[in-house]
């Protein structure tokens, strides 16, 4: 195929490329007629499935030159529907085809009847239309009902950051009401604010290090800081009840004040244990859990005082979910006959599970399937045997058509019995910080033992998590054809927001029963470790090569303002 | 795997032969078509900065397995970055929220759980007692209710916090309030 660079255009949102001069005049002469029509020769099967060109279900495509039917390449014209094969070296009868003086000109545009592409004979290379993309798509679309259930998502109207700076009257306001806090002094200087050292209060690593990676999560510490959630405000209003956010604003403040002897999140853990009353105990637990358990506290207080329960995908109930709520999408698709069912559920976190074999996973990002689901699942997986597990890999796996076992049949709505299904997650809405977190630990119920999986699993620094929106998920279920899927409302190309950075790592070392948490965190550029109460500077390779149970990544945007501004981070 | 030429091949064998070759034929043309969709639309992902990630990744692996064989690394903390040393357990002492007793930080979970009510030994404690009133004239020994108590929590305790049975251990009415 020739190397043409092409320059590129903005469709629905995507980058096209320009069509060649051949392409441009055959829409010119016939419009997008011709790419429409041919939707009734569109034949897909078995569900999911490549779409293919069959003027009859039963028609055995034949090259009209030399009578062939089994050439790799067989096209029809376009304009006169006239099959030819296309063998280079050797022979292309669709060449001839279209720079035959039989035939007027127009005849360069052809489509391969198994694979539904466009193809320019004059230029030798395949091309691309987005009329006839849709064309494709509206046929795959049909043979595969799709039903998904309407979303809550609110569309929010994107507004341009405006940088704020306090006038006169609120700056005296300010002056007033505050005192400055000392950053003269030596412990003071160059060091970024908020790093403080949290004591174990016995056993509490697994708090220390969820919390160290908390006041350092950009949206989280711009709310509490910015006196969002004012404790002595919401203490006045509601009595002195435990309140996790009024905690949460008191240890933003002891850690941000500038004092720098390690602090004790005592009166934190009080309150927590009275929430999480079924974790309240002296012994080492899960950061994990502690995490979760802490979102849920902080959500259960603030929906309480609020008249009507909000949508907790959109993140409207509480900071928590502000912050960290996203959406997953799961379809199910029948393999009888290909009707999806959609269903969408917001998550807080991103559970990942490591591979189940030694180096079961990619070492390379590069065979992730964007490319059609032809009904086998399982075929683009199965070849990557060998290399290192990795974030991205895990995040394949998730996001990987999966199919359910004969003992996990779904009942189709279509079918009214029970069938296998085709199983597939993907992200609908990303959140503003994306938390992995990676199942180290097993726990098995019918062995009666748990164990730790101390494999290395490689994290990057810099996370695209365009390949495993529901957009590109989608699109790729269906070819990679340009159209606007339903739910793909802010493509993948187009999202800029689909580009996060890390910014924390909450690391476990030792075994299940005996081990210690341990945070590094990212600030202007530096990596600092978080062992309680110890402060220390590490260099990015430490963390490259730590065992990471938590991840932390926040959206560019964010973390691109926050490092630009050296002083405060 | 060498290819068989067409002169010593029966015609059988050449037949199945020609049918591979265009199966392969057209195997290998969907992969280029759908890559080359892929590529044209600008659909790929950023391989070289996935790549490079991987190259980062391997590269500090092994300058970490290098400092830890010349025992650089998992050296005792000395200093922290803003000069202070720190015990081994913290010792700094404030009042407990629930009792008002002044207690060392580093001891303060094991007191508040007491203090709390919470946690197995406490919960064993209320329970001796009042299982001991109960069982006081129906056997003899106290001794083996607690052993079979202890052994079924310490059985379903995972010490990363499995919670899921914990549930039972509220049997008893005094902590339900929470």
């Amino acid at each position: 195929m020739s190397s043409k660079i092409n320059h590129h255009q903005k469709i629905n949102g995507q980058n096209f490329p320009q069509p060649c001069p051949h392409l441009a005049d055959f829409r010119a002469r016939h419009g997008s007629k011709p790419f429409r029509a041919i939707q009734e020769c569109l034949r897909v099967k078995p569900p999911g499935g490549r779409a293919a060109i069959r003027r009859d279900p039963s028609e055995v495509p034949r090259c009209g030159a030399c009578g062939d039917a089994s050439r790799p390449r067989l096209y029809a014209c376009m304009a006169c529907a006239a099959v030819s094969c296309h063998a280079p070296p050797h022979s292309s009868h669709v060449a001839m085809h279209a720079t035959s003086t039989c035939n007027p000109p127009g005849h360069e545009i052809a489509v391969d009847v198994d694979r539904a592409e466009l193809f320019c004979c004059a230029c030798r290379d395949q091309v691309y239309d987005c009329d006839f993309d849709a064309a494709v798509v509206l046929a795959h679309t049909t043979s595969i009902i799709q039903s998904s259930k309407p979303e809550n998502l609110r569309k929010r109207r994107r507004i341009d950051y405006r940088p704020w700076s306090p006038d006169l009257r609120e700056r005296a306001l300010m002056v007033s009401n505050a005192s400055p806090i000392d950053s003269s002094s030596a412990t003071n200087g160059d060091l970024p604010r908020g790093l403080r050292g949290l004591n174990n209060l016995g056993n509490t690593c697994f708090m220390n290090s969820v919390l160290q990676a908390l006041f350092h999560t950009p949206p989280l510490r711009n709310y509490f800081l910015s006196d969002r959630h004012n404790r002595y405000y919401c203490q006045s209003k509601n009595g002195v009840k435990m309140c996790l956010a009024c905690d949460m604003d008191a240890m933003f403040s002891a850690v941000f004040s500038g004092d720098r002897t390690p602090y004790s999140p005592a009166k934190f853990l009080h309150s927590w244990w009275q929430h999480a009353a079924n974790l309240a105990s002296y012994e080492q637990q899960d950061a994990h859990e502690f995490f979760i358990s802490m979102l849920d506290g902080i959500h259960e207080k603030v929906e309480k005082d609020q008249r009507k329960p909000r949508n907790q995908g959109n993140g409207d109930c509480c900071i928590a979910h502000r912050v960290f709520s996203g959406i997953l999408r799961s379809d199910v698709m029948c393999m009888a006959c290909g009707f999806t069912s959609t269903t969408y559920d917001p998550c807080v976190d991103f559970s990942l599970d490591l591979e189940p074999n030694q180096g079961g996973s990619t070492k390379t990002a590069s065979t992730k399937s964007n490319h059609s689901c032809n009904g086998e699942a399982d075929s683009m997986n199965s070849s990557q045997n060998y290399g290192t597990s990795t974030l991205m890999g895990c995040l394949d796996r998730f996001t990987r058509a999966e199919r359910l076992g004969s003992d996990q049949k779904f009942f189709c709505q279509q079918c009214q019995v029970r069938q296998e299904s085709l199983k597939q997650m993907s992200i609908r809405k990303l959140p503003l910080v994306s938390c992995f977190h990676i199942k180290r630990f097993e726990h098995s119920s019918v062995r009666k033992m748990s164990r730790k999986v101390d494999r290395y699993l490689q994290f990057p620094f810099s996370l695209d998590m365009a390949p495993y929106l529901s957009s590109s998920i989608l699109r790729g279920r269906f070819g990679n054809r340009i159209f606007p899927f339903d739910g793909a409302e802010s493509d993948a190309l187009n999202e800029p927001s689909s580009e996060f950075e890390l910014f924390a790592v909450v690391t476990h070392t030792g075994k299940l029963d005996a081990g210690h948490y341990v945070t590094y965190l990212r600030l202007s550029n530096q990596w600092y470790k978080c062992d309680d109460a110890w402060i220390t500077q590490v260099n990015e390779s430490i963390v490259r090569a730590a065992q990471g149970y938590m991840m932390f990544y926040v959206q560019k945007m964010f973390y691109y303002r926050a490092s630009e501004r050296q002083v405060t981070s | 795997m060498s290819l068989p030429n067409d002169d010593n091949m029966s015609p059988h064998a050449q037949l199945s032969s020609h049918f591979f070759g265009d199966l392969l034929d057209s195997i290998i043309v969907d992969v280029a078509s759908e890559c080359h969709r892929i590529a044209r639309l600008g659909l790929d992902r950023n391989l070289e900065e996935e790549e490079e990630e991987l190259r980062l990744s391997a590269q500090a692996r092994a300058r970490v397995a290098d400092s830890s064989s010349n025992g650089e690394t998992n050296s005792k903390y000395v200093v922290d970055i803003f000069g202070q040393t720190h015990p081994p357990v913290a010792n700094e002492i404030f009042d407990c929220m629930n009792c008002g007793r002044s207690i060392v930080a580093g001891r303060f979970a094991p007191h508040l759980e007491k203090c709390m009510g919470k946690g197995r030994k406490a919960r064993l404690k209320a329970t001796r007692s009042s299982t001991a009133a109960q069982n006081r004239y129906a056997r003899g020994s106290p001794g083996s209710t607690y052993s079979a108590y202890s052994n079924s929590t310490s059985v379903n305790r995972m010490s990363n916090g499995a919670s899921g049975v914990a549930g039972e251990e509220y049997s008893n009415g005094s902590f339900e309030e929470l």
